[in-house]
């Protein structure tokens, strides 16, 4: 009987190697998964000062200041009241914010949208923004962070419940900033419903709004097939 | 011959350690473990009112001495209809004004016929672009956050808690609530399908046609009645049901995963009865804190208790990525139910030791009370009762004949289905054994253990009323539950048995250099470990080569 050619040394190590390699691209693909970094610089931005959990916003809203139906409500609104650092209106502007899936489509990946993304006035504007639903669900047009002597929680808020418009009106302080605004519906902000109101110069861009800045936690594209 | 036995033995005296006498090897000292932050047994954001039995609209609402009851001001709301409360009353509650109509007394008996049920789709412990951590965040124990969708009433406001907290809003949570409507009423029900997946909704055991009216689909399949409700759109769903009985629904698109992910509730149709006001949410399931006319005639207190088992590896996939084109695909493209094990158990939404903030059921002696147990689960549940023998009454909503109606101490469900059960609370040593502290759990011990970890899963108990403590805390007499109530014990960084162990004779072991044999294990083999790897093949087929060898030459002499 005729004696088969024996496995080479050489041979097997390939094969050990290459099982070993296995478990390296497992071990990649893991690290892949893995790539979401925390960066705790980054983190104390306004935008996400989201650490000291306060009581639940029902109770901000039962102090009225608000418009309510069946199409939707307006929170908070401040038509005349004038920030503490504005001798005066500087100009009355009117912003006309569209909504909805379609707004989507220009950036891929994204679900939910705003026309557009990016607003810039000048201090102690008075905006009105004319938010309109083009979706048959609940969206918002939600800003954070302005004082809270004149807006409690620091939001002024439009909600339009399904396709309709609602208008609503707030003053801004005089100091350059960059105010969040965005659409609160869980996962709506996070599949584009992100955006900026800068206030004079603005400070800086804030992270992850379709069409201006890079997200904190980039999708990595690599592991798809 | 000789050569073979000479390699055997080479080979052996290699593989065996030789017999010396050695020390006493001393082994490692025990490390002294400390609990992390241990939670109270009952939140301080809990509103201890909330538990009083009280009137509000008109609607008599039960009291529910858990510790985390129901908002009553939403089931004011869920019994009249956001359409007939007041703007207080309303604004108490964080739903929509058109979350919830209800209009019509078509036949007259004193109660509207006319139901307009809105339903969103939410998503708990998502991906967030901006932060490490998950968003929307929903724990179903201490710092267990797995992703999940769920329908949810049809809200206002905020998904989060504010704009300083990630939390979700407490009206946001699992399971997808119970819905209860009345025999015979006019129903629609409109998804608003606020997540960026389609979904639909199937009434699962509800009569419904299969066709609306106007000929659009109404079965809520992708396959065979209707197309996609895509991410901004809406649909609704048209109903008289005929028939009672406890039933489902649940989402049917891709719903291999779109129903484990959390889309699935009960959906039960009570008797039609004079005067008869449902609650038409149970927000959490557990107690119905306003019971429909029928249940109320036979029995003093109603539950439903919705059991699930989660994957992790499915529920974990919306964490990792925030692009909807990977997200369909991991969904649809790279998991693999066939694959799939489960990791936790939740009963209403929460694990133990949460379950017994929100789901005992309070009893008093020679009370009946009624059980409406829904497997939504993939696996098997075993259920049995501590201290009882309930009685079926019904499954998967039919009424079963006098004789079918059997007691047992473990009831057997298969996915989806359904038993409706009476506990009765009559100390006779069949149907009761007397007042206590008696547990309910799967008997399936996976269901019983969270992430393996025991205690956990969905274990809870019933209570008789004279064992429950302040706040809704049970009157317990077995070990200390604090370690339970920390994140440490669930990452099994906490010893077993600790508090009750002077001796440490189960502590931790000091300096151990043992990896974590679970989580390493699987991908990182470092380099040293790839080279022993490979010099053992190596010299496990340059045995076995050498031997056959030897044994051809043999053979061949």
């Amino acid at each position: 009987m005729r004696i088969k050619k024996p496995i080479t040394t050489g041979s097997l190590i390939a094969i050990g190697l290459s099982i070993g390699s296995l478990f390296t691209e497992i071990n990649a693909a893991e690290t892949a998964f893995e790539s979401k970094e925390p960066n705790k610089e980054e983190h104390k931005d306004n935008q996400h000062a989201r650490h000291h959990p306060e009581k639940k916003m029902m109770e901000g809203m039962c102090g009225g200041n608000m418009r309510m139906d069946m199409k939707g409500m307006v929170m908070y609104e401040n038509k005349d009241k004038l920030p503490k650092d504005c001798p005066e209106i500087s100009e009355d502007i009117t912003i006309e914010v569209k909504a909805g899936v379609k707004y989507a489509k220009q950036y891929p990946g994204t679900v939910f949208g705003f026309n557009e993304h990016q607003w810039q006035v000048k201090p102690c504007s008075r905006i009105t923004v004319e938010f309109t639903n083009d979706d048959d669900i609940r969206h918002q047009w939600m800003i954070h962070g302005l004082p809270k002597y004149l807006y409690p929680k620091g939001m002024f808020h439009i909600e339009v419940n399904g396709p309709g418009k609602k208008t609503g009106t707030f003053i801004v302080p005089s100091s350059h900033f960059t105010y969040l605004v965005h659409c609160d519906i869980a996962q709506h902000m996070e599949k584009g419903m992100k955006a900026q109101l800068k206030v004079g110069n603005g400070r800086g861009d804030l992270p992850s709004i379709p069409g201006i800045s890079a997200p904190k936690f980039a999708d990595s594209f690599s592991t798809a097939k | 011959m000789r050569l073979y036995r000479q390699t055997l033995f080479i080979i052996i005296s290699l593989l065996t350690p030789s017999i010396s006498s050695a020390e006493f090897p001393t082994a490692p000292a025990t490390e002294e473990s400390f609990l992390g932050l241990v939670e109270p047994f009952c939140p301080k954001s809990v509103n201890p009112k909330w538990r009083e039995k009280q009137q509000i609209e008109g609607v008599s609402i039960a009291p529910s001495p858990v510790c985390d009851p129901d908002n009553p001001y939403d089931i004011a709301a869920f019994v009249k209809g956001t359409n007939n409360i007041s703007m207080a009353t309303m604004m108490q509650t964080q739903l929509s004004p058109d979350t919830l109509i209800k209009t019509n007394d078509i036949d007259g008996d004193g109660d509207p016929d006319e139901i307009h049920i809105r339903l969103e789709v939410i998503e708990l412990n998502g991906f967030s672009p901006d932060q490490k951590d998950p968003i929307t965040t929903y724990n179903i124990a201490p710092g267990i956050q797995p992703g999940f969708w769920a329908f949810a009433p049809k809200s206002r406001g905020m998904s989060n808690e504010s704009f300083a907290s990630i939390k979700a809003n407490p009206f946001l949570r699992l399971p997808s609530p119970s819905i209860r409507v009345e025999q015979g009423d006019k129903i629609i029900i409109t998804l608003e399908n606020s997540h960026y997946f389609p979904h639909s909704i199937h009434f699962h055991g509800v009569d419904h046609p299969f066709l609306k009216k106007n000929g659009e689909g109404n079965d809520g399949v992708p396959q065979t009645s209707n197309k996609l409700t895509m991410p901004g759109k809406t649909i609704s769903y048209e109903m008289t049901p005929r028939q009672t009985g406890t039933m489902v629904y649940h989402c049917h698109v891709q719903a291999h995963t779109h129903i484990l992910m959390g889309l699935i509730g009960m959906f039960i149709v009570e008797e039609n009865k004079p005067d008869n006001w449902v609650q038409t949410f149970n927000i959490g399931a557990s107690f119905v804190r306003h019971s429909s006319v029928a249940v109320q005639e036979k029995y003093s207190q109603e539950y439903d208790l919705q059991y699930q088992d989660i994957d992790r590896e499915l529920h974990n996939l919306i964490q990792q990525g925030n692009d909807s084109r990977l997200l369909a695909k991991a969904y649809n493209r790279e998991y693999n139910i066939t694959e799939r094990s489960p990791d936790y158990f939740i009963l209403n939404g929460r694990s133990f030791p949460y379950t017994l903030r929100e789901s005992l059921i309070v009893i008093k002696p020679d009370e009946k009370v009624k059980l409406r147990v829904f497997n939504a689960g993939e696996q098997m549940l075993s259920l049995h009762t501590h201290g009882f023998k309930p009685t079926v009454t019904h499954l998967d909503g039919v009424k079963l004949k006098p004789d079918a109606q059997i007691q047992r101490d473990v009831f057997t469900l298969g996915p989806a289905q359904r038993a409706d059960l009476e506990l009765y609370a009559l100390n006779d040593g069949l149907n009761n054994m007397g007042a206590g502290i008696w547990t309910f759990h799967d008997h399936n011990e996976a269901g019983v253990t969270t992430d393996g970890i025991y205690p956990g899963g969905h274990i809870s108990s019933v209570v008789f009323e004279s064992y429950l403590g302040a706040n809704g805390m049970p009157k317990l007499q077995g070990v200390d539950v604090s370690p339970f109530f920390t994140k440490e014990f669930y990452q099994k960084k906490y010893p077993i048995w600790n508090l009750s162990d002077e001796n440490r004779l189960y502590g931790e072991i000091a300096n151990t250099t043992a990896p974590d044999m679970k989580e390493k294990d699987k991908g990182s083999l470092n380099i040293t470990q790839i080279a022993i790897l490979i010099f053992q093949i190596v010299l496990l087929l340059a045995t076995v080569l050498l031997i056959r060898k030897h044994i051809k030459t043999e053979n061949a002499n």
